[in-house]
């Protein structure tokens, strides 16, 4: 075998895979298990020599892509990695979204089959190649027998070995490969050979998509298949108390309503039926807590926690009171970040068909695995019994972690016993979803003379996403066979545990990074409001990047020092944040020169350095960004041009919270409801964009997130340098509110407010 | 029964007069690559052409195309014969999620039908209406361009080692 290695472990049969087949993943199966069949496609005549791939008849390839594809190119890059060692080009692959099954699960989470957290490429960038490696060695293993030559005497190229000049598709060997043992730790490719990593190319999805051919969640349909609309508490979390169903049982094509946990849906045959029909149900809910919030009395709860509340303290060092002597300079600001929705373009949908002992689902979420535990759950079935398809996504942003739409679609087709599909209109998805946490932040910074940063404190006040999340996930990912009740204490005692323990990460994470001080202090106040929060692209670094890096530069014109010089002094031996800001100071400056008003800031986040330089101008109080610089390190760009997509499509994404984007409350209900009043960046707003990415040779890091934090800093700090204007509340508006105002009157400028602070 | 013309084949439907032209294209005449984004005009995720005018469909009554010409996405080109606009889509690498580009590519089809050389500024005008989650924007005015340079009559070479996302 020349020396190929052989795990047993790996070596584990599918019956359920035609033809039978060779199983091998990332190995979170483990010994002694013997796993469920991986959810592949029957094929006829192919046969699969992984989780990942099934090679059919004819030499075409079925990549099974572990990640959900949510608009981020992760097909593309999985593509890459698994074909650059497999030796089959990206393109060639027949992509298809892989179903729930260990084998899938994500190295970062454990284990957990989730897209998230900018994780994709830097989790899988070896074990994806591993694959693909061990794949082809099986592939020369099993040509090296058929053929009676020495597997050194083979090579392969596009999906094809090559023998003595004669070129035969790996499909020729493949029932002979089923026989061997699957060999592992095959030696990878030097960078040096890399034909896919590292170049641009098109997307494998991009004509699909520029065709309508590409299929998402809403395109797919089922014989006998119903339209469900859900209608749910205007107010989040809201219970049922009665309905009125009677006008609605009347309206044309409704065939019934059926009440679910979170509310009341109509089913009928058509969505257009549905929806008009859902319009006359008359519902009364109770009123929670949150019920007697509007946006006036919120801020004020969070005003009051601010100056009140002693916070969680979380990565602290330092003596503060002797950074604070040391200071000569001292900058004191509060920043403010709304609610946010998601908005993804596709609303939420899911297909569901409950029979008597099996369940079928269609849906594209960030967890497939996790959905089809809360089908299971809500079925009392076994997550066996839960057949999964996953579907790509028409946006996500964080928002399909959660999968709500999947148990709503579950629990009205168990009424119904039909194939029952769910949509989620635009206002459902505005007014009744899940939400980035608003937060109010204080940040007091002091440097001396010469820009050394000697203290920093930082205070958050606000909900916890990951709490949140946690709570609803955890029934997802606990076996069955634990009572609802249980879970429910488990999750709420959890919850209970964390607080006054540990501060939750993804709420602070940010506000004490990137720059060395002689001494800080990050605060957590926690404010439970009741609206259901969740990760939103970027998560806490969505607003502390806002925060740190304003203040950052608010202490820079307080020292009348360069803000650009004032970071680099500060960055530590942290050499990757030295050279993206010494890259974009470069940009910043000639934009400078060449009399633009320009706004600078960096951040890191998953592990990824980005700074941003932004041009704007203002004409009758409306902020125009013209020109965005970003330079960013991802360690080694594995498409370059998929990095510089994310970094593009995360400042529009980012651009659109910072000038427009709010979900602000009336009477505990959202007020926005679709894209006139919930505004997003249009084209427009798009400013020229350049993205300059460090040559690096490091292994690669996220990409999908760390374009959106610098964004809003850099443009409130252009504003500034525009107007003279200090913007710390977002969305960033020259018309300030009133109680900006108030506040304003009372410190008016960064020197009189530092003066006040010192 | 209500008859129209889509993608040059007279139709023919029994949808009620009020259901919009989008849920009537996508689940009754079974063409799904116009999307559902907004239901109120406001995204351009449904836009079709009504007698070669690019239209908001998640709003327009069937009642209004009787016996219109409605071409959709998937009478614009396909993967095997793409237009140049969905040409120029893959080489400036435009989609991310995607799923408002087919409203992007009709919005732009119609632009160019009505002003084959717009300028950059014509291009953005033209697009405002259609939002892309994804931020695409730079990209999708590149690619307008492009097409508008190419022209619409030239012939397209296809690319068949596309793959496709199922």
């Amino acid at each position: 075998m020349n020396g190929i290695k052989v795990s047993r472990r790996d070596f584990l049969r599918s019956t359920g895979v035609l033809g039978g087949g060779l199983v091998i993943g990332f190995g979170m199966t483990g010994c002694g298990s013997e796993p469920p069949p991986v959810p592949h496609d029957s094929v006829s005549g192919a046969a699969a020599p992984n989780a990942f791939l099934q090679i059919t008849a004819d030499n075409q390839f079925i990549f099974y892509c572990p990640r959900g594809e949510v608009g981020q190119g992760i097909t593309t890059a999985m593509a890459t990695l698994f074909g650059e060692e497999l030796d089959v080009p990206p393109r060639q692959f027949i992509i298809k979204e892989a179903g729930p099954h260990p084998e899938f699960g994500n190295p970062e989470f454990g284990g957990v089959q989730s897209v998230g957290g900018s994780t994709s490429v830097k989790a899988h960038y070896l074990p994806m190649r591993q694959v693909g490696a061990d794949t082809r060695a099986l592939i020369l293993a099993a040509a090296a027998k058929d053929l009676g030559l020495l597997v050194a005497d083979l090579d392969t190229k596009d999906g094809h070995v090559i023998a003595a000049g004669e070129a035969y598709p790996f499909a020729k060997f493949i029932h002979t490969a089923m026989s061997l043992p699957m060999p592992i730790e095959t030696p990878l490719k030097p960078s040096s050979e890399f034909k896919y990593i590292g170049k641009s190319f098109p997307r494998v999805d991009a004509l699909s998509k520029a065709t309508g051919t590409a299929v998402y969640g809403i395109d797919v349909e089922v014989d006998g298949m119903e339209h469900a609309v859900v209608v749910r508490s205007p107010v989040a979390r809201g219970t049922l108390i009665d309905y009125d169903d009677s006008a609605a049982l009347k309206a044309p094509g409704v065939r019934t309503v059926v009440r679910i946990s979170n509310g009341v849906a109509v089913v009928a045959d058509s969505f257009w039926s549905a929806k008009n029909a859902a319009a006359l149900i008359e519902a009364n809910w109770d009123s929670p807590e949150l019920a007697k919030l509007d946006e006036a009395s919120l801020r004020d709860k969070y005003q009051s926690a601010l100056n009140n509340e002693v916070g969680e303290s979380a990565h602290s060092y330092g003596e503060l009171e002797l950074g604070w002597e040391k200071a000569s300079h001292k900058v004191a600001a509060e920043y403010w970040a709304p609610y946010l929705a998601h908005a993804p373009l596709e609303p939420l949908n899911a297909i569901a068909y409950v029979k008597e002992d099996s369940a079928e689902i269609w849906s594209a979420t960030q967890g497939p695995q996790l959905a089809r535990r809360v089908v299971a759950r809500t079925l009392d079935f076994d997550d066996s019994q839960v057949t999964f398809h996953s579907l790509q996504a028409g946006g996500s942003f964080g928002r399909r972690l959660v999968s709500s739409q999947v148990r709503e679609a579950t629990e009205i087709s168990r009424q119904t016993r039909t194939p029952i599909k769910l949509q989620w209109s635009r206002e459902d998805d505005i007014r009744t979803g899940w939400y980035r946490p608003a937060s109010l932040m204080r940040i007091e910074a002091g440097a001396d003379e010469e820009g050394n940063l000697t203290a920093w404190t930082a205070k958050r006040v606000g909900g916890n996403a990951f709490a949140a999340r946690f709570e609803t996930a955890l029934p997802g990912v606990l076996p069955k066979g634990v009572p609802d009740n249980v879970i429910d204490f488990i999750a709420g005692t959890a919850e209970w545990v964390f607080e006054g323990i540990r501060v939750d990460e993804s709420s602070i994470e940010g506000l004490g990074d990137d720059y060395v001080k002689e001494a800080q202090d990050i605060q957590h106040v926690t404010i439970d409001d009741g609206l259901p929060l969740l990760f939103w692209r970027s998560v806490g670094h969505s607003y502390t990047a806002f925060a740190k890096e304003s203040a950052i530069d608010e202490l820079a014109h307080q020292s009348a020092i360069d803000p650009v010089e004032l970071r680099l002094k500060n960055v530590g031996d942290d050499l990757r944040l030295q050279k993206v800001i010494e890259e974009a100071a470069k940009h910043y400056r000639s934009m400078q020169e060449a009399g633009a008003y320009v706004g600078f800031a960096a951040h890191s986040s998953f592990h990824t350095r980005v700074a941003q330089v932004a041009s704007v101008s203002v004409e009758a109080g409306k902020i125009k960004v013209n020109r965005v610089v970003c330079v960013i390190d991802c360690g080694r760009a594995v498409n370059p041009d998929g990095v510089r997509a994310q970094m593009e499509g995360g400042i529009v994404f980012g651009l659109g919270a910072a000038l427009y984007s709010t979900a602000t409350l009336t009477e505990g209900k959202i007020s926005q409801s679709n894209f006139h009043d919930f505004q997003v960046a249009r084209m427009g707003d798009a400013p020229d964009i350049e993205v300059v990415i460090i040559d690096s040779k490091e292994a690669p890091t996220g990409a999908g997130e760390p374009g959106v934090p610098p964004i809003a800093p850099a443009v409130a700090n252009a504003v500034f340098a525009a107007t003279g204007k200090r913007l710390r509340s977002l969305p960033l508006s020259l018309a300030m509110r009133e109680a900006d105002l108030a506040q304003e009157s009372s410190k008016p400028s960064d020197v009189t407010a530092a003066e006040a602070f010192a | 029964m209500i008859n129209f013309t889509l993608n040059g084949s007279p139709v023919s439907v029994a949808s009620t007069p009020d259901t919009p032209l989008l849920w009537v294209v996508r689940d009754e005449l079974k063409n799904k690559g116009s999307k559902y984004g907004c239901g109120a005009g406001l995204c351009g995720a449904c836009t079709m052409h009504v007698n070669g005018v690019a239209t908001r469909t998640c709003v327009l009554p069937l009642a209004a195309v009787v016996g219109q010409e409605v071409t959709t996405i998937e009478g614009l080109g396909t993967p095997t014969n793409p237009h140049p606009l969905q040409k120029a889509w893959v080489e400036h690498n435009v989609p991310q999620c995607g799923y408002c580009q087919s409203g992007q590519i009709m919005t732009a089809a119609g632009l160019l039908n009505s002003n084959p050389n717009p300028s950059e500024q014509e291009v953005t005008a033209a697009m405002e209406g259609n939002i892309c989650r994804c931020g695409c924007y730079g990209r999708i005015k590149d690619a307008v361009l492009t097409a508008s340079a190419i022209g619409n009559s030239e012939p397209v070479v296809v690319d068949s080692a596309e793959a496709d996302v199922q």
